[in-house]
């Protein structure tokens, strides 16, 4: 007799696929039940998804990273919109254009902007913007018919709330 | 005949010397008409039927020419009878689409109405007349005494010259409700127009500088109309432009803009909008990070405090630099407010709650000045084993506006003995002693902008309405420098933008020497602006140290840092 194997029984194996996994496919299996969007939205996975091409990270971005939203917020509305833009600015080199293929090259400026950008929206978020209504995530919260409420990283794409 | 007369007269004085011609030119000049003046061709008013008489003639041959070479101009051109003014307008009408509904900003909804057809046939040019450039009168009709007092709802810019055909224009006078209540909009060629549009800007502002205010009111009425004709950036650069004319021109000058709180906005709308306040912010941060590299205390005086839009970022990359953060204070200048508010201090306990969420040690201090020469080196309060940045976005060219103002803050800066000190300045040239030389070069720097805007706007319009009313403001933001620029004088003026070379040359002369701007801040910035949607024309370049940033290939702004020479 056979034993079914189940992955929702085994969590620490899903979440060792899950970190292999790209933003987007992420993104999808946040949506199949209710058990994946609880471990879809763990911080770490983003994290880790954020990094994973990127050496050592400095010591504290966690801490900053977690300040200012979280690490899930900081792929929705910078890393993932960053990336997008550069790679078509920067010449990719001998990489096809085949999607199949989507590595994540990350340097060391790129955090940095990254960082940079994911502050200002922090602030201007919810300092400036009275402290409610940031949730939604970004693109959401923009059009929440207050013409007051301006966000300085509209220039960046829309970005998907999970 | 009169002419002849006059002709005569003018020949006897000429062998008067050099002085005596010189006054019989222009008093002869004195009768030309206005309009065609503007153009080029100086027509005495007594001469208006001559010259209309042989314009008939030309059409005449034109039409009846049978030559190889010119045969094209009896069958082409279309032959207009100039007598029958109500069926061509009628004709004109017809073929044209409707005009469209007026730009608010526009400035012909101030303008008298009633001489509306006046100028419609005021406007020279081909736009309006595909053919015949003015309306010749059939010499029979000639009554020469006959001028403006028969159109007396006419204001008193209506052209004289029309006055030629004035049996003709009593015939009009009855098509003229007719031709109201259809408005047409005659302006077909908007490439050609743009062009007629720059040229009667300048025209105009060579007229307000000559204080021939008649003519630049005529004008003004013509760039009304012409910048209905055009489209996008255009429109918007002419429209502001002309409202900074009509001002100046009526002397309604713009009150200083005192309301802190709206200017505040309107840039953070522009900051959203384009990449220029944050290349600036940016730059300078960089430049301050750099500086501060190893220091355990820091100080940052910022002289353009306005929302606190630059330091969060400056706080972050401190948080996460090698060594730690180091212990944080700034200082922030900003104007004084009109509501009871403590904007200042508000915008300090902002980021001092950001701070402290990343755990760097903050300290604020808040300052409010008229202006940055109120200061004195003393109110800072620097204390010892800090190190001193001061911070300077946009604020530096208001001082030009006082005598000694800036000589002053220079000579406070120095006594702060800051490791650097950042400015970002427009890179233009509109302080110049010349009006006209102020507003061609301003034209073109505003257009240049503008077209950048254009560009800007959201990503791919996902953002709808949301990014056309940020596009808005942004446009408002800088329409209030035009205004500043163009139609104040004096301390009003402090939109005094100067290019890099000359803010060089005054920072050495006051013991300034630069600091150049690593590679760093160059690829941050490079990687900044690709990240703008329609962000493909923008260019950074690199020059002497400093860092512009620019459209195509027109530098807008500057960025350079500096420190006390030895």
């Amino acid at each position: 007799m056979g034993t079914n194997f189940f992955i929702n029984d085994n969590q620490d194996v899903l979440i060792e696929i899950l970190k292999r996994l790209d933003g987007r496919s992420l993104g999808v299996a946040a949506c199949v039940c209710k058990l994946w969007c609880g471990i879809a939205r763990n911080d770490s996975l983003w994290e880790h998804l954020c990094f994973r091409h990127v050496s050592q990270p400095q010591e504290g971005v966690r801490t900053v990273v977690l300040a200012l939203g979280g690490y899930r917020r900081l792929y929705m509305v910078c890393v993932r919109p960053v990336l997008n833009r550069l790679r078509k600015w920067r010449p990719i080199g001998m990489e096809s254009d085949s999607e199949i293929v989507r590595r994540v090259y990350w340097t060391r400026h790129e955090v940095e902007l990254s960082l940079s950008l994911f502050c200002v929206d922090y602030y201007e978020r919810v300092l400036l913007g009275g402290g409610g209504g940031g949730g939604g995530g970004g693109g959401g919260g923009r059009h929440g018919g207050d013409g007051a409420r301006t966000t300085s990283l509209m220039f960046l794409c829309k970005a998907v709330n999970v | 005949m009169k002419r002849d007369q006059e002709y005569s007269g003018g020949c006897s004085s000429g062998g008067g010397g050099k002085g005596k011609m010189c006054w019989e030119e222009t008093e002869q000049d004195a009768g030309v008409d206005e309009l065609l003046a503007v153009l080029g061709y100086k027509v005495k008013e007594s001469d208006m039927a001559e010259v209309a008489q042989k314009l008939v003639q030309l059409e005449q041959v034109m039409g009846s020419v049978q030559q190889d070479n010119l045969s094209f101009l009896a069958n082409e051109t279309v032959h207009y009878n100039p007598s029958d003014l109500s069926s061509w307008l009628e004709s004109m009408i017809s073929e044209l689409n409707p005009p469209p509904q007026h730009d608010p900003f526009t400035t012909t909804s101030t303008y008298d109405d009633s001489s509306f057809d006046a100028d419609l046939t005021a406007i020279p040019g081909k736009a309006l007349l595909p053919q015949i450039e003015i309306h010749p009168p059939q010499s029979k009709r000639f009554k020469p005494s006959t001028t403006t007092t028969e159109l007396s709802s006419s204001s008193s810019t209506m052209p004289v010259w029309c006055g030629g055909g004035g049996a003709y224009q009593s015939d009009s006078v009855s098509t003229r409700p007719r031709a109201e209540s259809t408005r047409p909009v005659v302006l077909i060629d908007s490439q050609d127009n743009g062009v007629r549009l720059v040229h009667t800007l300048m025209a105009c502002a060579e007229a307000i500088q000559q204080e021939n205010m008649k003519l630049a009111d005529a004008l003004l009425k013509q760039i009304g109309f012409l910048a209905i004709s055009q489209a996008g950036a255009m429109r918007k650069v002419a429209t502001y432009f002309a409202e900074a004319l009509a001002r100046k021109v009526y002397r309604l000058y713009p009150s200083n803009p005192n309301d802190s709180a709206f200017t505040d906005l309107l840039q953070m709308h522009f900051y959203e909008t384009c990449p220029y306040l944050k290349f600036a912010h940016f730059t300078a941060n960089q430049a301050i990070l750099e500086a501060f590299a190893d220091k355990t205390k820091v100080h940052v005086i910022d002289f353009s405090m306005k929302q606190g839009m630059q330091w969060p970022a400056l706080l972050q990359a401190l948080a996460l630099r090698p060594g730690g953060a180091p212990s944080f204070r700034l200082t922030g200048i900003g104007p004084p407010s009109h509501d009871n508010t403590d904007h200042l201090q508000e915008v300090g306990w902002k980021l001092a709650q950001l701070a402290e969420s990343i755990n760097v040690e903050f300290e604020f201090r808040g300052f409010v000045a008229n202006s940055l020469a109120d200061l004195d080196a003393s109110m800072f309060d620097i204390r010892q084993g800090e190190t001193v940045a001061v911070n300077s976005i946009f604020e530096l060219h208001q001082l030009l506006a006082r005598p000694g103002g800036i000589d002053k803050v220079l000579s406070v800066v120095k006594d702060l003995k800051p490791e650097i000190f950042t400015i970002v300045e427009q890179e233009a040239n509109h302080n110049g002693p010349i009006f006209m030389d102020r507003f061609t070069e301003s034209l073109h720097y505003y257009s240049t902008l503008f077209d950048s805007l254009e560009g800007c706007g959201g990503s791919g319009g996902e953002l709808g309405p949301v990014s056309d009313q940020d596009k808005l403001m942004s446009e408002v933001y800088l329409g209030r420098q035009i205004c500043n620029l163009v139609s104040c004088e004096g301390l009003d003026r402090v939109e005094r933008h100067e290019t890099l070379a000359k803010w060089r040359t005054r920072f050495n002369s006051a013991g300034l020497e630069p600091v150049h701007l690593g590679s760093n801040a160059f690829k941050q910035a490079s990687m900044l602006l690709a990240l703008f949607a329609g962000g493909d024309g923008y260019r950074v370049e690199e020059n002497n140290g400093c860092l512009m940033l620019g459209w195509h290939t027109r530098p807008l702004i500057a960025t350079s840092a500096w420190k006390l020479t030895g």
